[in-house]
């Protein structure tokens, strides 16, 4: 059983009278625990991709599956619950509600989810302190720097306990320790904690943490590869498959 | 739910000001509405008082029939009648005089051969009468010996201020002293000698007795008034009776406009609120949508979304409405308090504590707590029902903004050729209707011009600010974002657009009333009756007395009024013959139908009338009509040549028809009322003289030149319009201190992009000239529409009135215009300086933490 499934998923925006095609026939299969990257040159889908699969838009054509159940067969309250209890988000900019703490961010999707408030704490502290936040708990988002408004959000992402992380160039905006840190904490828990994770990403060294790479090009698949799963090793392998590709 | 009121009281206490300043709009609506309508039945009443006693009118007087006097026992019994506002007991008796009891001289004859002589109680006459005095003071109820005359009377016996006035009295002959002086009787009749009631008492040796029971009601609604009126009978008994203003009378209908004047400002103090409220609360939660996508994404239901921004609104709706309530009735005790010396000076007026009724604290409840709620929801619901990609991706909001505009633009365009439609129709109702439906529309269509808007006074403000080069900045923000612009030069808008519409109105009435009264009573002299309009209870002259006046050197013209009561179609109206030559050099009346130059010259026809337009209105005849005139000797039938009136009878179903047609179908000769003009080179002071030779053979007449009585009119008009300014500053005052808050809330949102301008090179001046122009320009296009919308709405109102019969004309609000103008400018560029030096103050790295 896959965790992810596409077919044949096309994205068309109709804006006036251009019609942009983003995403074109795109079928493939994410597997459990599996670490997937999302790379390929700006505007080829990519944030597209991930937002169909979240269940955040409505595919033009084609469909998604989360689990085996697709998404075109649920109502908007059904895929508000799937995504509050299966899939975690991570963005790139504007990610925590600003006038809440840490640990309030943190809570969010079981407090959404009718948790009781000191229960939702408790496991959101966890999670805080699991990537070295446990100082940090009270502090609002405006009072963090980047990388640690980063990590408050995978925490968020992971405090529901779903199954699949989607991510959008979560280290899109940090520097390079920073970036290595939530690429490496992202391969943590898809390895450790046995999610499934899938990361969009411009950056080769950020995508040769994940066990494959998807590359994206003018809203089509054109490469599907598999690296060795070994911490940044890989970072050769990328940058050569990304020339072959003409990026 | 426990954790929506926990990210409520969250987003509250992080935005501490954002969350204050919205908190100040709904104190701000609250204030307008509940101060307004507390202030307005104290205005109301004062208005009323002060038109009542203009006139020496009160609702109803009662006294036995046979005119006795009784106990003082019984006023308690009327004022415990339900609708009786207020009652006060008189003694109010005629002394007669000997001839020459004055001047002792037997050769000239005594211009004063009778006084009556008034008791009244000083605390409670004034909630029943008003007393203008011209100097002195009036009665207290401590008095003894005391008394208050009119300049007439002064003047007629030679008295003053702290001289002493003899009378002859049951207990021998009394001394009293002058203590104040009314202004000279506009109503002739005996000249009146006020005293305390327990003086008049002990004078006539009656004590606890009174004759007369003046009462006012509370309501000017027709039928209320004889509800009220048949419960005093049954209460007092059948030995009563009771004079009652009567319904069709120019009083009532004067005061009746004023209260119409009054609804129409409580209604816009209401719409004001409401609107100050809501467009606040809108910019606040509009801004918030990406946050709330950003909570749809992360799985919260739409359910948890509306429960936040109810939590969030029910908060600061009952904050704000409670603190509104408390500021309106302090501002309500304030202006009361400010205008209270004055009234109680020039009007002898006591204005009291403000009125809060229930319907008046449950309307402010609703409105601060169900406008801000609602405010809220409708921009929380959209949100909340766009996808949760706005979070993301901002321009899918834009793009839907753009289809939205264009349907609101439609719509509104829509409204607005609606509304101007109506005006063709004539019709009250729909022309009402269609003032609305403009400023919808208005509303509805400003986001979209927004734009060009902001780029041709960019273009103005860009010359002002030449060497800056943020007002390219200025107007791009405003052109970027046309919604949050248009909402809060919508606050302008509607702020100015209610006081213009406001002045519209007042200006009308009071304008409209003076040029009527110009054009009735513009002759040099006017030879006036004991009343005015009730013109059946007067005492006319022979024509001897006006060819008398004709023959005298200096007089140009001399033209008369003849009266006659009779029945147009089963309706009671009043009959008033002209003589159409000589009138119209004299007076004229106003035409809504017809002209001088043709009505006049029919009216020469036999059988043939000019009609009132309130005549019209309740015979729905036309011109060209024939309709049944009772005569005395049977009915006729009469052709309508023309609809128009004249100032005095302008309240009153009138019909004027030619000398000749009254002398011959209702055999009336008798002059009611006289004007009369000089020749252009007439010596004035002999010409004065010899007509009051003349004049003194027809003592039922007063001499007044015309100049003097519309003066004494606009005066009494001019005192009971402050009441309405009064009201109108209300409405000013907190809806410009509201525009300022909105402007200020646009400032606070953008925080963050102020701080990028400055992070990427914007010095302080820069930022603080770009958010100066900013508002200049939103405060030009509000003030604009504003001007728009409020001439629109005035000249509507005006029109709704006029065809409802009221006499006014719609006059321009010049001196209004232009004060709103600059208010709006100036409001404009006060509210951005704050915010604008705030801006400028900005700590860099702080402002790009904000979000
Ligand atoms: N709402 C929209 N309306 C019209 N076109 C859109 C919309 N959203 C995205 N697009 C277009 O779809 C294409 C794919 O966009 P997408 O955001 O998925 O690209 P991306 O791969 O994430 O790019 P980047 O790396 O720059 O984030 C682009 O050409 C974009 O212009
Ligand atoms: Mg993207």
């Amino acid at each position: 059983m896959s965790v992810i499934t596409t077919e044949n998923l096309t994205k068309i925006y109709n804006s006036g009278t251009t019609a942009v095609t983003a995403l074109d026939h795109v079928s493939f299969q994410v597997q459990p625990e599996e670490f997937v990257a999302v790379m390929g040159p700006s505007g080829c889908g990519k944030s597209t991709l991930l937002h169909l699969i979240g269940g955040l838009d409505h595919p033009s054509n084609g469909r998604v599956m989360i689990n085996d159940e697709s998404l075109a067969d649920l109502d908007d309250d059904s895929l508000t619950k799937l995504r509050r209890r299966q899939i975690g988000f991570v963005f790139q900019f504007f990610n925590l509600i600003p006038v809440l703490s840490a640990v309030e961010n943190a809570a969010l999707p079981l407090m959404l989810d009718g948790m009781k408030q000191i229960e939702a704490r408790d496991r959101a502290i966890e999670w805080l302190s699991r990537f070295d936040l446990a100082d940090r708990l009270q502090n609002r988002p405006d009072q963090l720097s980047g990388g640690q408004q980063q990590r408050v959000a995978i925490a968020r992402a992971l405090v529901a306990e779903p199954a699949l992380i989607l991510a959008d160039e979560p280290t899109g905006n940090l520097d390079t320790r920073a970036s290595d840190e939530i690429a490496g904490l992202l391969r943590q828990v898809a390895k450790d904690w046995g999610r499934t994770v899938v990361m969009v990403t411009h950056d080769p060294r950020i995508a040769a943490y994940a066990d494959r790479i998807l590359f994206l090009k003018d809203g089509r698949i054109v490469d599907d590869t598999l690296l060795e799963a070994k911490n940044g090793s890989s970072y050769e392998a990328v940058t050569a498959k990304l020339k072959e590709i003409g990026d | 739910m426990n954790f929506q009121l926990t990210l409520a009281l969250r987003y509250l206490n992080g935005r501490k000001l954002r969350a204050l300043l919205t908190t100040l709009a709904i104190v701000f609506g609250v204030l307008v509405v509940f101060g307004m309508n507390t202030i307005i039945p104290a205005m109301m009443r004062s208005f009323q008082a002060n038109v009542l006693a203009a006139s020496g009118q009160v609702d109803a007087s009662i006294s036995l029939k046979t005119g006795d006097v009784f106990p003082v026992a019984e006023l308690a019994r009327v004022a415990a009648v339900p609708g009786v506002r207020a009652s006060t007991g008189l003694l109010d008796r005629t002394v007669n005089l000997q001839p020459d009891y004055f001047d002792h001289d037997a050769a000239v004859p005594d211009s004063i051969s009778a006084l009556s002589l008034v008791g009244i109680n000083p605390d409670e006459a004034h909630s029943v009468h008003s007393y203008n005095m011209v100097s002195g003071r009036f009665l207290d109820s401590a008095d003894t010996n005391a008394a208050v005359i009119s300049q007439s009377l002064a003047d007629s016996i030679g008295l003053s201020l702290g001289s002493t006035l003899a009378l002859p009295t049951a207990i021998g002959e009394q001394s009293l002293e002058i203590v104040g002086i009314l202004p000279a009787r506009a109503v002739p009749g005996n000249e009146e000698v006020f005293v305390t009631l327990s003086q008049a008492q002990s004078m006539f040796s009656m004590p606890e007795k009174i004759n007369t029971i003046d009462v006012n009601f509370d309501s000017l609604d027709n039928a209320r008034r004889s509800e009220i009126q048949s419960s005093i009978q049954t209460a007092l008994g059948n030995e009563y009776q009771i004079g009652a203003l009567a319904s069709n009378s120019e009083l009532l209908t004067n005061l009746q406009l004023g209260q119409t004047i009054f609804n129409v400002l409580g209604v816009m103090g209401l719409l004001m609120g409401g609107f100050i409220i809501f467009n606040t609360f809108r910019t606040v939660v509009a801004e918030r949508r990406r946050d709330i996508g950003m909570l749809r994404a992360l799985g919260a239901s739409r359910k948890s979304i509306f429960y936040i921004i109810l939590i969030e609104g029910l908060v600061q709706g009952i904050m704000g409405t409670a603190l509104g309530m408390l500021a309106g009735y302090g501002f309500s005790v304030l202006v009361l308090k400010l205008m209270g010396p004055a009234m109680q000076k020039f009007l002898n007026v006591k204005i009291g504590m403000p009125e809060v009724s229930l319907a008046i604290i449950l309307a402010s409840i609703g409105l601060g707590v169900g406008i801000t709620l609602l405010a809220g929801l409708i921009p929380a619901m959209s949100a909340s029902r766009v996808t949760p990609l706005e979070a993301l991706r901002p321009a899918v909001g834009k793009l839907n903004f753009r289809r939205l505009a264009g349907l609101g633009f439609w719509t509104g365009a829509a409204m607005i050729a609606l509304a101007v439609a109506t005006l063709v129709t004539r019709n009250a109702g729909l022309i009402g209707l269609g003032g609305m439906l403009f400023i919808i529309g208005l509303i509805l269509v400003a986001p979209t011009l927004v734009s060009p808007i902001a780029a041709l006074f960019g273009g103005l403000a860009s010359l002002i600010f030449a060497r800056q080069g943020t007002t390219h900045l200025a107007q791009g923000n405003l052109s970027r974002q046309p919604t949050r612009a248009a909402v809060t030069a919508s606050a302008t808008l509607i702020g100015l657009a209610i006081l213009v519409t406001a002045a519209s109105i007042i200006t009308s009435a009071s304008v409209g009333f003076e040029r009527v009264l110009r054009k009735s009573l513009g002759s040099d002299y006017i030879f006036v009756p004991p009343s005015v309009a009730l013109w059946g209870t007067n005492v006319g002259s022979s024509p001897d007395f006006a060819r008398e006046l004709r023959e005298l050197n200096d007089v140009a013209v001399a033209s008369t009024l003849r009266f006659a009561p009779a029945q147009v179609n089963d309706l009671p109206i009043s009959l008033m013959g002209i003589d159409p030559d000589s009138y119209v050099q004299v007076s004229g009346l106003t035409f809504a139908e017809g002209d001088e130059a043709t009505a006049y010259a029919a009216l020469k026809t036999p059988r043939t009338m000019i009609i009132s337009p309130v005549l019209a209105t309740s015979t729905g005849a036309k011109v060209g009509d024939e309709v049944n005139v009772l005569t005395p000797n049977g009915v006729t039938r009469y052709r309508v040549v023309a609809i128009g009136g004249d100032y005095l009878n302008a309240k009153i179903a009138t019909g004027y028809i030619s000398h000749a047609d009254i002398t011959a179908d209702f055999d009336r000769n008798e002059d009611v009322l006289i004007q009369l003009n000089l020749t252009p080179t007439a010596d004035r002071a002999s010409a004065e003289s010899a007509i009051e030779t003349v004049v003194g053979r027809y003592p039922q007449y007063r001499l007044i030149s015309g100049q003097g009585y519309i003066d004494e009119n606009m005066e009494l008009f001019d005192v009971a319009f402050a009441a309405m300014y009064a009201v109108l500053i209300f409405l000013a005052v907190p809806s410009l201190i509201a525009m300022l808050n909105t402007l200020a809330i646009g400032v606070i949102e953008r925080t963050r992009e102020i701080g990028m301008l400055r992070a990427v090179g914007a010095t302080r001046k820069q930022v603080r000239t770009m958010i100066v122009a900013e508002a200049i320009i939103l405060a030009a296009i509000g003030t604009a529409f504003g001007l728009l919308a409020g001439l629109y709405l005035g000249y509507t109102t005006v029109e709704t009135l006029h065809l409802a019969g009221y006499p006014m004309e719609y006059i321009f609000p010049a001196s209004g215009v232009v004060v709103t103008i600059a208010a709006g400018l100036i409001f404009g560029v006060l509210a951005a300086i704050i915010p604008a030096r705030q801006a400028a103050r900005l700590d860099v790295v702080q402002a790009l933490h904000y979000e």
